[in-house]
């Protein structure tokens, strides 16, 4: 034993010492052989109703199907699972039919008791896909009609309900039951396998939590493959962690995509290269410097307003980020509906920042006082817009500290006023298309305790046609009362919103057939293939 | 030698239960609410609220110190927050990665590190011993991830010989988990294509982070050494005519080692710390990179459970180099006795 050991170790050695292997040459030798290598983020957990997230809605859409889905940019809303539905009148009765011949990857049929378990196991276990639901919808209230119909019967009207459909996936019962372990509805088993339905599949025994997930095609998906002669079979997601890596395992060969938030200064480097190109779509996610309105001197609209002006847009949008990004007046994405047509933006006016902020110091606003603006250490450009921001203002004045913090710190500390900080920066994503997802749940004071509110921002009339906008089924009148709300609240200034975002994903030459939606971003598989 | 190592070993337990309860303080008095990072970014108040009760993080400080260390002492980390799979199988699946990039760094480190330490005290203050000492205050002064990312740019980008990150090429697959650690489960599966892969992955990570390590055992080799070429005995040896080489091998090296033995023992905490940049940029999915994701998102549980492991496997090192110490000079044992 100790023999064949040794010789093994030898021959391994020699092996290793071979400057030709061929496992060193990914680009070159081995194109044709070589699957898909996507290098963006995994979701902690592969069970996709226990988290939502932008890494987990790679899973969501390629794992497993919904009811309906987003598909192109700007994103529309198509029947997947569900061939249609209907809506009563009144707005509470939801039916959706089945399409026949969906399959699970197990090949048992996907019924509308299967949907009926999914939407249940959901609101059971109560995580954050669950949130669009829970204020409308009981478990008790969604039933199967028959084999292909689901009834969903919501305590009270809700526009949005259709846009959040595509956010649950429809999962498998009888592969989930023989895991379940104390009640957990199968959560801990479902966190490393997958009850899906979708057009890839994964392969559990290969999977590594974060860092690594393979996938086969499944070739008996319902939606079938003529769109594609040639599509991908074998998908090794293989996250990369640092920026640096991933630009240079993108430029050699080692993986065919980034993710989509490439850095700015990256993008002519990545397009220079011959074996990559970076995609450039414009996405819905808009980028917002917080201010805590409950906070003096933000409770002070005039001390608002002095900040609005202070931040240099044009400097940051066309200069630090190089023009790949679109100014974003509201906090609405300037390519969803809802928004006024005639809305202006904010300019960066330091003279009329000067004249704002000594209004508000005459009205006894702090303004004299160090303020706070988090920032998210490991995201660079919440930095570089808080360091402008600072300089900007020290000519107005206002003396801003930059404090380093985390996604989760800083939510964390945003479920009451007094913890949450003077200003913070992030990002707000497409959880769902509807203006519901931004200015329904950033300025209707419902919402308040929840990042998303995080500007403890109120206003009587704006929470009335929120909630109005919210429960009406009328498109036309739901888009007028979303201009109304929008109007007030970006004259109230409640916020900064800079920019919307263009995703910039770095990808192979070989990935064809990139498709991208907000939803998502772009990481639906389906439509790609690899050129030789 | 029996009772000198269950001494070091019962030695190591207060030390270990120290930990414990300073990991439990310490991730209490960092900021971020672990609930609110589980339940996600659409999550409402209530949600957050009813997950802190599920994980007890709403009962009080002292009730979840006690419930704490009673966990650890059973071996049970508990689920972490964010994935909410058992943090046990989850360091399960990391802990090998980050041994295997260690103990390959450290072996470079000590190899390469007495050799040097060894040649140049034999050649003091010549070209050699120069040499040495520049390489050895260069790699205790290079910052790791700077290092990390020049050796991308030379060995991978630009000559093309190593892969730049990662442990194995995609194309081979993974040999079935039987160790954890890619080098023995390669081997096993009987695939050398594997182990040669594996083997070309660990290059860059591993120099990178033995390059510190290497610097810190020349330059205590390199004294040791010095120090023990002024003792009688040495003298005597020269006089009785033993040549250079056996000199220097059989008789100063035995007795100049003792301190980097104990460097070593030190060197491997250092090491698996500074594993976590390594880790991040050559993307080795160890202990480092789990940590750096579970400091991003809030995860005490996973936290707790990473400082605690490393505390273990630094304790189990250190009573091994005790151990060793013991062997190579008995007069440690009887001391400690």
């Amino acid at each position: 034993m100790r023999i064949r050991l040794r010789s093994a170790l030898f021959a391994a050695a020699l092996l290793a010492l071979a400057p030709a292997a061929d496992t060193q040459r990914p680009a070159h030798a081995q194109a044709q052989q070589r699957p898909l290598v996507w290098g963006d983020n995994l979701p902690a957990s592969l069970d996709p109703h226990a988290l939502f997230d932008v890494p987990s809605q790679f899973i969501l859409l390629n794992v497993y199907d919904g009811l309906y889905r987003y598909q192109g940019n700007p994103p529309e809303l198509v029947p997947w699972l569900a061939e249609r539905h209907t809506v009563s009148e009144d707005g509470l009765t939801w039916e959706f039919t089945l399409r026949p011949g969906a399959k699970f990857h197990d090949g048992s049929a996907v019924t509308a008791e299967d949907v009926v378990y999914s939407f249940r196991r959901l609101l059971a276990m109560n995580r954050a896909p669950a949130a669009a639901f829970r204020p409308v919808l009981r478990p008790e209230n969604v039933s199967a009609r028959d084999e292909r119909t689901v009834r969903f019967v919501l305590s009270q009207p809700y526009a949005p309900f259709l846009a959040a459909i595509p956010l649950v996936a429809v999962v498998n019962p009888r592969a989930i039951r023989p895991n379940v372990r104390n009640d957990d509805w199968g959560a801990e088993w479902l966190a490393a396998n997958a009850a899906g339905s979708g057009a890839y599949r994964i392969n559990p025994d290969t999977y590594r939590p974060r860092s690594q997930l393979d996938m086969e095609r499944f070739a008996d998906h319902f939606m079938g493959w003529s769109h594609n002669p040639r599509p991908i079979d074998s998908v090794r997601v293989r996250p990369v962690l640092e920026t640096s890596t991933r630009v240079l395992a993108l430029m050699r060969g080692e993986i065919d995509a980034t993710d989509s938030y490439l850095p700015t200064d990256q993008v002519e480097r990545v397009d220079r290269n011959p074996r990559t190109r970076v995609a450039r779509d414009e996405s819905m996610r808009v980028f917002i410097l917080r201010m805590n309105n409950r906070k003096p001197p933000f409770d002070n609209r005039d001390a608002r307003l002095c900040f609005a002006h202070a931040f240099n847009y044009q400097g940051f949008n066309e200069v630090i980020l190089k023009g790949l990004v679109i100014r974003n007046a509201s906090p609405n994405p300037n390519n969803l509906w809802g928004n006024p047509p005639d809305l202006q933006p904010y300019a960066f006016d330091l003279e009329r920042a000067r004249q704002h902020c000594d209004r508000a110091r005459a009205a006894g606003a702090p303004l004299g006082r160090e303020i706070e603006i988090h920032v998210q250490t490991e995201l660079e450009q919440t930095v570089q817009a808080a360091q402008m921001f600072q300089a900007d203002l020290r000519r107005v004045g206002v003396n801003l500290k930059i404090v380093p913090n985390t996604w989760a710190g800083i939510t964390s500390s945003t479920t009451r006023a007094e913890t949450t900080p003077d200003m913070w920066v992030h990002w707000v994503s497409t959880y769902f298309v509807d203006p519901e997802n931004w200015i329904g749940q950033m300025y209707d004071s419902r919402f308040h305790g929840t990042w998303k509110a995080s500007s403890w921002y109120r206003n009587e009339r704006v929470d009335e046609l929120l909630t109005r906008a919210r429960t009406s089924l009328d498109r036309a009148e739901r888009e007028r009362l979303y201009q109304e709300a929008t109007r007030l609240v970006v004259a109230d200034s409640p916020d900064i919103w800079v920019y919307n975002t263009v995703n910039l994903r770095g990808l192979s030459r070989r990935v064809q057939g990139y498709r991208f939606s907000p939803v998502g971003s772009g990481g639906e598989l389906r439509s790609m293939w690899l050129e030789n | 030698m029996a009772r000198f190592v269950i001494r070091r070993i019962l030695l190591a337990l207060p030390a270990l239960f120290g930990l414990v309860v300073l990991t439990f303080v310490l991730s209490r008095v960092v900021p971020g609410d672990p609930a609110a990072t589980l339940a996600g970014d659409a999550a409402t108040p209530a949600q957050i609220a009813e997950i802190r009760a599920q994980y007890g993080l709403d009962r009080p400080i002292w009730e979840q110190a006690i419930v704490h260390v009673r966990q650890v002492l059973t071996g049970d980390f508990g689920r972490s927050v964010f994935s909410g799979r058992p943090v046990v199988e989850e360091i399960a699946f990391r802990l090998p990665a980050t041994l295997e990039l260690t103990f390959a760094a450290l072996l470079l480190s000590t190899l390469f590190g007495v050799a040097l330490g060894l040649v140049a005290a034999l050649d003091h203050n010549g070209p050699v011993d120069h040499l040495v000492r520049l390489l050895s205050i260069g790699g205790l002064a290079i910052a790791s991830f700077w290092l990390a990312i020049m050796l991308q740019l030379v060995f991978s980008m630009d000559l093309d010989w190593l892969p730049l990150r990662g442990r194995m090429d995609v194309t081979l697959g993974t040999p079935p988990r039987v160790t954890g650690f890619l080098l023995v489960d390669t081997l096993l599966a009987g695939r050398p294509d594997m182990l040669a892969s594996a083997l070309r992955h660990m290059v860059l990570p591993a120099v990178t982070l033995a390059l510190p390590g290497l610097a810190t055992i020349a330059r205590f080799t390199r004294s040791g050494v010095l120090e023990a070429l002024q003792k009688d005995y040495v003298l005597y040896a020269r006089a009785a005519g033993y040549g250079r080489v056996r000199l220097a091998a059989i008789y100063v090296l035995r007795n100049a080692v003792t301190v980097t033995v104990t460097q070593i023992g030190l060197l491997f905490g250092a090491l698996i710390s500074g594993a976590v940049a390594v880790e991040a940029v050559f993307d080795w999915p160890g202990l480092g990179t789990y940590a750096v994701q579970a400091i991003l998102s809030s995860d005490y549980k996973a936290l707790l459970a990473v400082t605690m492991v490393v505390g273990v496997v630094y304790a189990v090192v250190n009573v091994a180099v005790d151990v060793a110490q013991a062997l190579i000079d008995p007069r440690v044992a009887e001391e400690m006795s």
